[in-house]
């Protein structure tokens, strides 16, 4: 369904991707995990085109999308739900959740979706008209998926779903993720706490400093001795 | 008692005038974060854009506003196309000088053309002014205020009621999320500042007849701009519309009871207070850009 053949990219002069291949297929979850400044969101970045590769391909469904804009890519069936959360803070809920599905204009299946949104997280349809700058961390974590399913994608991209939330409200937001996934959702997952992510994906890539360094099925990372020593804390 | 409310209901006039401009100044900063040194010479080409209708063109009185009004949103829209957009992601402080630029550019550009001799423009209304009770209003200066007040509620819609209002204050609150959901932010920019100085051209075409045109009257009209925006708060649309009133009320009451030569001064007085006790604004805690 995607992927990355050598990409590179950068912020002015600082590298951030130096030749990044990997590949999702249609109805998988795979996650992406590593440390801080590895990649992972640049390389999130440059597959919704809000970050320019300066080298290599990406391919989406066979053709080429890492020329297009945000939002070609995204009416292509790419959403992107952005690192903490970044819902808009001064608009209502409501307002939040029209906005995920702006590049779209059939109005019924916009209001279909967000009746869909709302049997999924009752409690936005509980905060239609507040501000969405005054929901808790683990309400913007729903609304910003929310959001993004607005767009109605085939493909869901992730960045740290479980930053900053506390355990229980982490539980919350995995459960949606596999529903959403069961509504036939490709997902990639960017997740600095790889444990969590390596038990609910069906494969996993690890990045380290701007590259692959690793790849395989989830329970098999989970085993690797390196990904142990260097991101399970064992 | 009688002389404070005529002047309450003259400072009105002049401050929904200044709303106007105030609106037009903070879109453009809260959207596009962009300090746009060339707003007052907007407010000049609306003035001198209705003499120009008016006098060579010879149309009617409102017909000529509407056209002042269209040049000022043509020429802020190509100002935005062709000098700020190759600029995107550059410093503020390098918009700034460019702005700078504009102004001096577009105050020469109408220094050549019409000469330094004011101008007046023409206006259909009578001139015996109304008596409400204990105020008198020239019908002309109620039209002003009229006018100003529907182009602040249109802008008030626009922003909280169409599609591209809400997509301005997305660009506005989060400019890379709002391009992940599809927002152009090129044509959000070019709208923006096309709107923007559409409403200085607004101000300045009826503010025109009132005064008298001449082509540095922009720069007093820039400096009250950046006092209205100051006094609601950087990017406050509702801020810039109280700020406007505020200020036009301030600088009547200063006129009237200490002296009409300290007009302006009363006027920057309050910025200089607001500056020191209140640097954010006096309503910053209200929502920013709608």
């Amino acid at each position: 369904m995607l992927r990355l053949e050598g990409l590179r990219a950068a912020y002015g002069r600082i590298e951030a991707l130096k030749g990044v291949s990997l590949e999702v297929r249609a109805g998988e979850l795979v996650t992406l995990i590593g440390a801080n400044g590895a990649g992972k969101t640049s390389t999130l970045k440059a597959i919704s085109g809000t970050l320019r590769s300066s080298d290599g391909r990406i391919l989406f469904e066979g053709n080429e999308i890492h020329r297009l804009t945000p939002r070609e890519i995204l009416t292509r069936g790419i959403a992107h739900c952005p690192e903490g959360r970044r819902v808009f803070p001064y608009m209502t809920v409501r307002e939040n959740l029209e906005m995920g599905a702006y590049a779209r204009a059939d109005i019924h299946g916009i209001r279909e979706d967000l009746e869909r949104v709302f049997a999924h997280f009752p409690i936005l349809g509980e905060r239609l008209r507040q501000a969405a700058g005054t929901l808790s961390g683990g309400e913007q974590q729903m609304l910003a998926i929310g959001r993004a399913l607005m767009a109605r994608p085939r493909l869901l991209l992730l960045d740290e779903p479980s930053l900053g939330l506390a355990p229980t409200v982490i539980e919350t937001t995995l459960r949606i993720i596999r529903e959403v996934r069961q509504r036939g959702v490709t997902v990639l997952m960017v997740e600095q706490n790889a444990y969590l992510a390596l038990r609910m994906a069906d494969r996993g890539y690890v990045m380290e400093t701007g590259q692959i360094a690793l790849e395989g099925k989830a329970g098999d990372l989970i085993e690797n001795e390196h990904v142990k020593r260097a991101y399970l804390g064992g | 008692m009688e002389t404070f409310l005529q002047h309450v209901v003259n400072g009105l006039i002049l401050g929904g005038t200044y709303a106007l401009l105030g609106i037009g100044l903070t879109l453009i900063f809260g959207i596009m974060n962009v300090v746009n040194f060339a707003h007052g010479e907007f407010y000049t080409l609306g003035a001198y854009g209705a003499f120009l209708f008016l006098s060579l063109l010879d149309t009617n009185f409102f017909v000529a506003l509407l056209g002042a009004i269209a040049l000022g949103i043509l020429l802020g829209g190509a100002c935005e196309r062709l000098l700020l957009r190759p600029l995107l992601g550059e410093s503020i402080e390098t918009t700034m000088l460019v702005m700078i630029a504009v102004w001096i550019a577009m105050q020469n550009a109408e220094l050549l053309a019409w000469g330094g001799v004011a101008q007046s423009i023409d206006h259909p209304f009578p001139q015996a002014p109304l008596i409400l009770g204990p105020i008198s209003v020239a019908p002309l200066r109620l039209f002003v205020f009229g006018t100003a007040v529907l182009l602040i509620l249109g802008a008030h819609l626009l922003i909280h009621r169409t599609r591209l209002g809400k997509a301005m204050r997305a660009t506005f609150q989060d400019r890379e999320t709002a391009a992940l959901m599809g927002v152009d932010i090129h044509g959000i920019h070019t709208l923006t500042f096309a709107f923007g100085s559409g409403l200085a051209a607004a101000a300045g075409t009826l503010l025109g007849p009132i005064f008298v045109v001449y082509p540095s009257m922009g720069d007093l009209a820039a400096l009250k701009a950046f006092s209205v925006v100051i006094l609601g708060g950087l990017g406050n649309f509702a801020g810039a519309t109280l700020g406007g009133l505020l200020l036009g009320i301030a600088e009547e009451l200063g006129a009237g009871y200490v002296s009409s030569g300290y007009r302006d001064a009363v006027g920057f007085a309050i910025i200089i207070l607001v500056l020191l006790l209140r640097p954010s604004g006096l309503f910053a805690r209200a929502e920013r850009v709608g």
